[in-house]
């Protein structure tokens, strides 16, 4: 963890986040991120990136400001900023350095229009860059302060087991496909990333996605979270008649049983996640993490 | 004049979309447009049944398409006195006869002589379906309150929309009052949260639907039946007015409540 009281920097996995104080000046803000990403400038190869700027409306100077600091200050290029609800209830802004599309497009994602909480910047598109095929995985070499190899060394570490235990957490791309109708019977998707339905996904449908799928809706068809084997992936939907689905290589069946069925089906918003090797459903409480609690479902 | 194309549709068999087509087709001419109705259930033809045109059929759609006859020699006239025509589809041949291209290009013709062209679509997604859609403008889906035409209805909304026909509006067919008051029929409510698209009419099962199809006069022209009331007031909608949806009361003992809401007195039909 590198600190420099406004603005903090954590890997998260395959991601690096800059987590940045939500009640400080945006002056200030501004400065330190300047001063950081300069005492900083060997740590950062060339990439894109997407800022998540949580709950903290910016106005448009004010993101533009943002991403010219850190365009000049380090070799990354915003493409766009969101404001996503995880970040809702630690209320941070979050500057999420995230890996470069892959050169696989997301299935449909062209034909999609950007969705409501996002800024597109317009940029022209880049050459395939070599290097930015890779993750913008920063160098230890240059560094010398003890914070910031702790924190390489934090983000390679978490890297490292991500891989041993999952395989590869293929997740290349990490921008969400958003469809925002009625996802109906013989419809079906693949996206290799998170997956939004602002409706509901109707029997007979079928959503493949490598991330996570959340449902502003009621989910009544086949969903498989995490298709390319990441078990860690979650399915949260406003209701969850469905009564199979799929996380990483586990199959979720509802439990025939009736108590436990009377547990399952209780209404409301509901998470699936898989635990000890089988998959859970729980009322989502309004956070990605932490769930407990769940009902196992078959499988 | 350019009139409107309109596809009666539905993925499942037997929901009603030859009822509702005569029906619609037969509101509109009564309303006073000049209508033609379309069978391209090519190999099963019914429409022809329906509306008691059966014994005038010289030449059918497939004559047409392949230029054995001219477009107004397949038009058969109603037997009312309205501006309503039929062009029945071959009962010799199969859904391959045509392509979607000259469907659309013989609608194309009508469109310029009439106001409305309603294409009652076959059964099934293939051929049938990809010909009857393609010349229409608008979707009407019919759907029963059963979960395997909802299914399916679901789906022919999704292929819908993929090709471009958007919004397609919904008729539920066949409520069954008394069983949506016990709570073992679906009700309009759930159709319509299920499927997401705007219902432009309910109607009820009566069994004068079956007893005008036997005659060959559509139900229609009973507007003192449940289910014509209800025909004539989605052949209004179609026709752009705007009239509020109506619950479908079961027949009980408030008939005069019933019939002064609803302004009719035919018996619902009910499930012994």
């Amino acid at each position: 963890m590198v600190t420099t009281g406004v603005v903090q920097v954590a890997g998260r996995g395959a991601d690096v986040a800059f987590v940045i104080d939500e009640n400080a000046p945006f002056d200030l803000v501004a400065s330190e991120l300047r001063e950081y990403l300069a005492s900083q400038s060997g740590l950062w190869s060339k990439g894109h990136i997407t800022l998540n700027v949580g709950q903290r409306m910016l106005a448009r100077e004010e993101l533009a400001q943002i991403k010219s600091i850190i365009e000049t200050k380090s070799g990354l290029t915003v493409t766009r900023f969101w404001f996503a609800p995880e970040s809702m209830d630690s209320g941070e802004i979050q500057v999420e350095a995230k890996l470069p599309k892959s050169s696989k497009a997301p299935v449909q994602a062209a034909a999609e229009p950007p969705a409501h909480n996002e800024i597109v910047i317009p940029e022209p598109d880049p050459e395939p860059d070599p290097e930015a095929t890779k993750e913008p995985t920063p160098n230890p070499e240059p560094q010398t302060a003890a914070e910031s190899i702790s924190a390489v060394e934090s983000i390679i570490e978490s890297l490292k087991s991500r891989h041993n235990k999952n395989g590869a957490r293929n997740r290349n791309i990490t921008e969400a496909l958003f469809i925002k109708s009625t996802f109906r019977s013989g419809e079906s998707l693949h996206h290799h990333g998170d997956v939004v339905v602002l409706a509901d996904v109707n029997p007979g449908a079928e959503i493949r996605a490598d991330g996570d799928i959340v449902v502003v809706g009621s989910l009544k068809g086949w969903v498989h979270a995490g298709a390319s084997g990441d078990n860690r992936a979650v399915i949260v939907a406003l209701e969850l008649p469905a009564s199979r689905f799929q996380i990483g290589k586990y199959e979720g069946v509802a439990p025939t049983s009736s108590r436990r069925r009377s547990n399952s089906s209780a209404s409301g918003p509901k998470i699936a996640y898989v635990r000890s090797r089988s998959i859970h459903v729980a009322p989502f409480a309004g956070r990605f993490a932490r769930y407990n609690k769940g009902v196992p479902y078959d499988g | 004049m350019t009139g409107k194309t309109i596809v009666i549709t539905s993925g499942k068999g037997g929901v009603g979309k030859t009822t509702a087509t005569a029906n619609i087709g037969t509101g509109l001419a009564m309303r006073g447009h000049r209508v033609v109705v379309v069978d391209t259930d090519i190999g099963l033809r019914n429409l022809d049944v329906i509306m008691g045109l059966e014994n005038r059929i010289v030449y059918d759609l497939v004559n047409v398409i392949e230029g054995t006859c001219k477009l107004n020699q397949a038009m058969i006239g109603d037997k009312h006195d309205y501006e309503l025509f039929l062009i029945p589809a071959a009962q010799t041949r199969d859904k391959n006869s045509i392509e979607p291209e000259q469907l659309r290009d013989m609608c194309a013709e009508l469109e310029k002589e009439f106001d409305y062209v309603l294409i009652d679509c076959p059964a099934g997604i293939e051929q049938g379906f990809k010909n009857a859609t393609a010349a229409a403008q608008e979707a009407i889906i019919v759907t029963t309150p059963e979960v395997s035409a909802i299914r399916d209805a679901d789906r022919v909304i999704g292929l819908l929309e993929s090709s471009g026909l958007h919004r397609p509006r919904l008729i539920i067919n066949r409520i069954a009052s008394d069983m949506v008051k016990r709570g073992d029929m679906m009700d309009q409510k759930d159709v319509e949260s299920l499927l997401a698209v705007e219902v432009i009419g309910l109607v009820p099962a009566d069994e004068h639907t079956v007893v005008a199809a036997n005659r060959g006069v559509p139900v229609v022209h009973n507007s003192k039946s449940a289910a014509g009331g209800a025909f004539l007031r989605i052949a209004a909608r179609v026709d752009g007015e705007d009239i509020p949806l109506m619950d479908i009361e079961p027949k009980t003992g408030l008939f005069s409540k019933f019939k002064g809401m609803v302004g009719m007195s035919g018996r619902a039909y009910s499930h012994a």
